[in-house]
């Protein structure tokens, strides 16, 4: 992670003033919405962020949980008459204890058990809401109500849904830059070697996922009175992929690659319309091509691209032999060199 | 009784599945997203051949024996081969998944989303009850497979080869086998054979384009409570899953039935992890 420079503070309030502002120049009302969208889809990414592009746990099944917050906020706010702000904290309340719940056993369970464990669990939900008429509405689906006034507008709503957002990007920047973000990735890259520095492995992966369960209700929350009204059609299987997707093509272990990322899926398919007809397949497509051309994902190849604009060379850390070292204490016992000598060059053995 | 009957046939479908997934994982070491894909395209491209295009019952199931086998091809060219050269455990879960989503996606825009029929294979009247070809051919085509794979292992140099790049890949390279040949044979039979339990279930599961993930999903079920790598595990594990599933849908009603193969899936793991026919793997450290 690169330290501040002088630039970046006045860059990031110039970009919060565009996005606070947003409404004021977007146009009309259809551009607005979806910002607010982009921003709902962002919370939860950018907690699944630290658990599949930090962590490396491959979680097809988030869309479960946006589902499960969903109709928390929905049943709360709609049928009891909460207020929706208390309804959005106890929707990502139980998004966390959903995410407890399923965490527990699959966290333990190796990459394709647990990819194929999350992608069961959000069918699972799908199911129960389906056959439980009484509470969820069935197939019929359930009225979502509105925030009350100040956000009660799409502009209002999109105001909301930023400070959530950036709340949310704010606490996932704290925890990757710090000392959890480089234990998640020691956890992704080797866990042999996580476990042999001491990383609590299972408690870091548990935490990591209760906490982007509860991003995941809160997007719940935000999405269901977004969309006013929802069905068990809404939260299809193929919208964990799509999650899923943007963090891959932004490039794991970042944040504003996956950041961009879904800045661009979400929008591209409602701008241009024969995208949204394929659908399904250009996220497949998608997916296939960045996983074989640019594994990293897209992120790190335009930072790459940005040092070349920029007329940095781009260094080698190629590790070469020190021969004349070798050869010394290779030869070191037949010329009789005194042994001092080797053992102050290095820890050659 | 029509209940267990027709838990066993779907079970046979899962067991063919998990059959399938062995198959694959003994050459490359992969478990295929698109593992139920082939089943679904035998299905569909058999009652496309017989219904659409009106050819008689072999010619089509040579066709989507051979539809089955190239997508076989396809999954190892387009998402295997490159991903394992590099090594990355995730990858080869990300390729295959996304080849199944573009998979299923094109079908359903050519195919329809509805289930379509499919047409009977053999003359028989719709009232043999349990004696019904629907039931019997699934679980034939499961039996059957699992035979020929274990003969095949077996007697053949070929069967001989899968076994020697199973157990030891770099050893077996460094023996002169053509490993990636080996893989591509691999999933070619695969595909084959997914297609070919696909054609035989057509009946009971209709030519559906969702199928290929549901069947992606219980064929793992079935596999990982039988033991990865084992073939009657796979066996056992289907069967069990699919009676365990038609037993949950007459008590509980249908609406359940991801939540039990989960169910059984988490019961297995707690209690057995390497499943029940399954070798323990030693953990490298």
């Amino acid at each position: 992670m690169r330290a501040f420079t002088k630039r970046q503070p006045i860059a990031i309030l110039a970009l919060a003033a565009c996005l606070l502002a947003l409404p004021l120049w977007a146009g009309d009302l259809y551009k607005v919405h979806l910002a607010a969208l982009i921003g709902t889809y962002w919370v939860l990414i950018a907690g699944l962020n630290l658990v599949a592009g930090y962590t490396g746990q491959i979680s097809v099944g988030h869309v479960g949980l946006l589902s499960i917050g969903a109709y928390a906020f929905a049943i709360l706010a709609g049928r009891h008459g909460w207020h929706p702000m208390l309804a959005l904290g106890a929707a990502g309340g139980i998004g966390g204890l959903f995410g407890l719940v399923l965490g527990l056993p699959s966290l333990r369970l190796p990459g394709f058990y647990f990819a194929m464990t999350t992608l069961a669990s959000a069918l699972i939900v799908s199911e129960i809401a389906l056959a439980q008429p009484n509470l969820t509405g069935g197939g019929v689906g359930l009225p979502v109500p509105g925030f009350p006034s100040p956000f009660g507008t799409t502009a209002g709503s999109y105001e909301l849904i930023l400070g959530v957002a950036s709340l949310v990007t704010w606490l996932t920047w704290n925890v990757a830059r710090r000392m959890w973000g480089r234990a998640l990735v020691a956890i992704r890259d080797s866990v042999i070697t996580a476990q042999a520095v001491g990383i609590p492995v299972f408690r870091a992966k548990l935490t990591v996922f209760v906490f982007s369960g509860i991003t995941a209700g809160l997007a719940g929350g935000l999405f269901a009175s977004l969309q006013s009204y929802i069905t068990p059609d809404t939260f299809v299987v193929e919208l964990g992929l799509f999650f899923f997707v943007c963090i891959i093509i932004g490039g794991r272990g970042r944040i504003l690659g996956p950041f961009l990322g879904t800045v661009v899926l979400t929008a591209l398919p409602e701008l241009a319309a024969p995208l949204a007809k394929l659908g399904n397949f250009f996220y497949g497509l998608l997916l296939l091509i960045v996983v074989l051309l640019v594994p990293e994902g897209i992120g790190p190849l335009f930072e790459v691209l940005l040092a070349r604009l920029r007329g940095w060379r781009s260094q080698s850390w190629q590790v070469k032999p020190d021969l004349g070292r070798l050869a010394a204490a290779c030869g070191a016992p037949h010329a009789g060199k005194p042994r001092k000598e080797i053992t102050a060059a290095g820890p050659l053995p | 009784m029509i209940v267990l009957v027709s838990g066993l046939a779907s079970g046979a479908l899962f067991a063919a599945a998990a059959l399938i997934y062995n198959v694959m994982f003994s050459t490359s070491k992969v478990l295929s997203v698109a593992t139920g894909h082939t089943s679904m395209l035998g299905g569909v491209f058999g009652a496309w051949f017989m219904s659409s295009l009106g050819l008689p019952a072999p010619v089509a199931l040579l066709g989507s024996v051979a539809a089955g086998a190239a997508f076989g091809f396809i999954t190892d060219l387009v998402a295997i081969r490159r991903v394992l050269s590099r090594s990355d455990e995730h990858l080869w879960l990300l390729s295959t998944l996304a080849l199944a989503t573009m998979t299923q996606q094109v079908v359903s825009l050519w195919w329809g989303t509805e289930p379509r029929p499919f047409p009977r294979l053999l003359p028989q009247g719709y009232s043999a009850g349990l004696a019904d070809q629907r039931y019997w051919l699934p679980v034939a085509v499961a039996l059957l497979l699992a035979i020929g794979l274990e003969l095949f292992y077996r007697q053949t140099l070929y069967g001989k080869l899968f076994m020697a790049l199973s157990e030891d890949a770099f050893a077996a390279r460094a023996r002169g086998v053509p490993t990636g040949r080996l893989r591509a044979l691999s999933y070619v039979m695969a595909g084959a054979m997914g297609s070919l339990a696909g054609f035989a279930a057509g009946q009971l599961t209709f030519a559906y384009f969702a199928l290929g993930l549901t069947l992606s999903l219980n064929g793992f079920i079935a596999l990982a409570a039988g033991g990865l790598g084992s073939n009657l595990g796979a066996l056992v594990g289907g069967g069990a899953l699919g009676m365990l599933n038609a037993v949950a849908t007459y008590f509980i009603g249908g609406e359940y039935q991801n939540t039990v193969a989960v169910g059984l899936l988490m019961v297995v793991l707690l209690i057995k992890p390497e499943g029940l026919f399954g070798t323990k793997v030693a953990r490298p450290v």
